[in-house]
């Protein structure tokens, strides 16, 4: 009875606190609506919408809302006589999802957070979402070249914005993070051991790790997932665009390619060397394992641009400081290359009011919108010069980061094409949760790449079966 | 007649409310996920697709899921026989021996019951936390470090690790239940059992146990079930289901592919299949018990 009882808090705690969270938008929604209403009539440049009422549901993490309610405002004193009403939450997935059931969506989604981006997967599947390539082929806010020229290379083109590889834009680019290998800068500056260039230059110092009383590397043991931010751009390191594009669209040769060999090679290597792997990493959560990295218990964990905030009030060893190198190349020849994650904006295909959604997207892409983003929210959006606009809003080695993409560090991105709907497989949790019994040399490299061949064939044949029945 | 009639009406109209709320929140939403289990439905689309049985038919088809069926019966064996057998034991000790320290061992033993279950497996991962923690800390301090492991993440190890923390949770719960019901046991019954010459033992074997058959049982299902639901709580926090799906439950697999695979449809026939197997487990534990009570 008390597990129900525990449920019944809980459910009513939700419910209440959605409430709350419907009452503070409308609130301030209706007062910057009223303060714009006086001014009604001619509307910007000309542009008239039937409906003048825009409901936006954004994301509230790290990022906070004070961006979204300062951007609406502008928005709405821009174009006179329209209202935006901002619903923000850190679950805003859990808010909205009855509204979408319902057939009553949100005009505007901004989707971010592991617990919130499944929706979108379910969106994507369900082929949800508006067509928003119109968007990036007109002029910028500003006028002039098409915006899509503003975005940072390649991100319209990736899996994450084009989900079905046809070149068209269904999710449109927020901030976005870069992700690879960091490392305690101070420590290798005073040891005077150089940042490895290679995956052998890793490997090899293991030695020098265990000279300092440390691991070679450690990872958020719990979620392997976080593996993929050395995994991808290594991949693309070997294979270029090809082996990656065979890894996310399920190609089973794949997992008999040279390039997994040399990949989960360097994964072998770490599980079965001496020191490589810190003791216990792979019953460590996230935050454990970082902890664990910053007091010098390893040399290597990888992890985004978010983690020297996300662990500001962790302890760490004496001079610590953040220092990345995206991941190593397997000749020396090659540049590193470094992931990036790119957060989401959408537009559901039955918003009541898209032509207002469409435009207040392009106005969240002006030149205003990016400094007023780096000043409110600290992140930095995916547009080029972004970092710059964002340097004294953000900590130097967060900065320094973004720069190096800048500077020409190579970067991928790219997601699973979308399963059979109905299909039982988890792409990332099928390809990454394994590695932790590679790790834990309970499952060989060949019995790894075996599952794996059959799991693929399986998504093929139930994305072909799929097809037939459609 | 009449005030017959009025007398129904009022007993009607006083029932109605209640009875209106049980069906709009217990009696819909049930039938509904018996309802989707039929469906091919991304739970976000509104055009649910009717596929008959094909949902339950995957499941048995489904190596992940079966691996947690495996996972969560396992829990289901072990939690359950030992959380009782130590809580029986411990408040039949708490009662027979008249400790001093009795109310303070009853308070001690019952405080995991009111810990919110996160907390308790923020604690628990701490506990076995592979360097820090305070299980290899002492094994070291003992001189048997090369016993120590990383207890959750080892295949091995895990499933064990989390049975020890769903014990130490549910055991002064029971233990408090049996030593109310002890406590209502007439003294008079162990008095001559123990001038006839019946040992603790046999007092234990022969009055205690079988003057709390009831209870018993009903904690035999209180248990089973508890265990499904603490389960999801404790998994989800200190192992997320690893290593590699080790220690995936049916409640975080069916969460996992409702929310974060899309496919609420099969979530829901999963749903469906424990609440018939949790249905079934009941009766049939109330069934073998029951010519114990006689």
């Amino acid at each position: 009875m008390r597990h129900k009882k525990w449920l019944t808090t809980v459910a009513a705690s939700v419910m209440a606190l959605s409430v709350l969270a419907g009452c503070g938008s409308n609130n301030s929604g209706e007062s910057n609506g009223s303060a714009a209403t006086g001014s009604n009539g001619a509307a910007n440049g000309g542009k008239q919408f039937d409906n003048m009422e825009l409901n936006v549901a954004v994301f509230q993490g790290g990022y906070g809302r004070e961006y979204w309610d300062t951007i609406a405002a502008d928005f709405m004193k821009d174009y006179p006589g329209t209202k935006i009403n901002i619903t923000a939450s850190p679950k805003i997935a859990e808010l909205v999802r009855p509204k979408i059931v319902a057939g009553n969506p949100p005009d505007f989604m901004y989707i971010a957070g592991s617990d919130n981006t499944p929706i979108l997967a379910g969106l994507i599947k369900d082929k949800a979402l508006l067509d928003l390539s119109d968007v990036f082929n007109a002029p910028a806010e500003e006028g002039g070249a098409p915006l899509k020229d503003k975005i940072i290379p390649g991100v319209l083109e990736s899996r994450s914005s084009s989900p079905y590889g046809d070149g068209k834009v269904f999710l449109a680019p927020y901030n976005f993070g870069v992700m690879g290998l960091w490392y305690n800068k101070t420590m290798l500056d005073d040891k005077g051991i150089a940042v490895p260039k290679t995956w052998d230059e890793f490997i090899a110092l293991n030695a020098t790790a265990k000279e300092n009383g440390r691991a070679l590397f450690t990872y958020q043991g719990l979620y392997p997932g976080y593996l993929e931010e050395m995994i991808v751009p290594s991949i693309y390191n070997v294979g270029g665009q090809e082996a990656l594009d065979q890894f996310y669209n399920y190609d089973p040769e794949f997992w008999k390619s040279d390039t997994f060999k040399q990949v989960w090679g360097v994964l072998g290597k770490i599980a079965s060397e001496d020191n490589a792997l810190m003791k216990g990493t792979i019953a460590l959560n996230h935050t454990q394992a970082q902890t664990a990295f910053m007091q010098g218990k390893a040399m290597f964990i990888p992890n985004g641009t978010w983690f020297e905030d996300e662990m500001k009030d962790a302890p760490r060893e004496e001079g610590f400081q953040f220092g990345f190198l995206g991941a190593p190349a397997f000749q020396a020849d090659q540049p590193a290359v470094a992931m990036t994650l790119i957060e989401q904006m959408v537009i559901p295909a039955k918003a009541k009011n898209p032509e207002l959604a469409k435009e207040f997207l392009k106005y969240l892409y002006s030149d205003k919108s990016v400094k007023l983003n780096a000043e409110k929210s600290k992140g930095v959006l995916a547009v080029k010069g972004a970092a710059d606009q964002a340097k004294e809003f953000i900590s130097e080695s967060t900065y320094n980061v973004y720069k190096a993409v800048d500077n020409g560090m190579t970067t991928v991105n790219g997601a699973f094409k979308s399963v059979a709907k109905g299909s039982k497989y988890n792409p990332n949790d099928e390809v990454f949760k394994p590695i932790s019994s590679i790790m834990n040399k309970q499952m060989t490299i060949d019995e790894y790449s075996d599952k794996l061949y059959k799991i693929y064939t399986d998504i093929q044949q139930e994305l072909k079966d799929n097809g037939a029945a459609e | 007649m009449n005030m017959k009639t009025r007398r129904g009406f009022f007993i009607a109209a006083c029932l109605l409310p209640g009875l209106a709320l049980f069906i709009l929140f217990k009696v819909y939403p049930t039938i509904q996920i018996f309802q989707k289990s039929l469906y091919l439905w991304t739970g976000v689309g509104d055009t649910p697709k009717f596929i008959g049985l094909k949902n339950f038919v995957d499941m048995f088809n489904d190596e992940a899921f079966l691996l947690a069926l495996r996972n969560t019966g396992f829990l289901m064996l072990i939690v359950p026989v030992l959380s009782l057998l130590i809580a029986l034991i411990n408040a039949s000790l708490l009662t027979q021996t008249k400790l001093k320290e009795r109310g303070i061992y009853r308070t001690v033993f019952f405080f995991p019951s009111i810990l919110s279950f996160v907390v308790i497996a923020i604690l628990w991962s701490f506990i076995y936390h592979p360097t820090m923690g305070f299980v290899n800390s002492g094994l070291e301090l003992l001189g048997l470090g090369d016993w120590a492991l990383s207890w959750l993440g080892d295949q091995r190890t895990v499933l064990w690790a989390l049975a020890i923390t769903l014990i130490w949770q549910a055991t002064g719960y029971y233990m408090v239940m049996y030593m109310a019901g002890i406590d209502g046991i007439s003294p008079d019954l162990y008095e001559a059992a123990g001038l006839d010459g019946a040992t603790r033992i046999q007092q234990f074997f022969h009055i205690t146990i079988p003057m709390l058959w009831e209870i018993i049982r009903v904690t035999i299902i209180f248990s089973i079930n508890g265990v499904l639901t603490i389960s999801f709580v404790i998994v989800s926090i200190m192992t997320g289901g690893g290593p590699d799906r080790h220690s995936e439950v049916v409640m975080t697999y069916l969460y996992s592919q409702a929310f974060t695979n899309s496919n609420f449809g099969y979530a829901m026939a999963i749903g469906v299949f424990i609440f018939i197997v949790s249905l079934l487990l009941a009766l049939i534990s109330n069934k073998l018990t029951e010519r114990g009570s006689h």
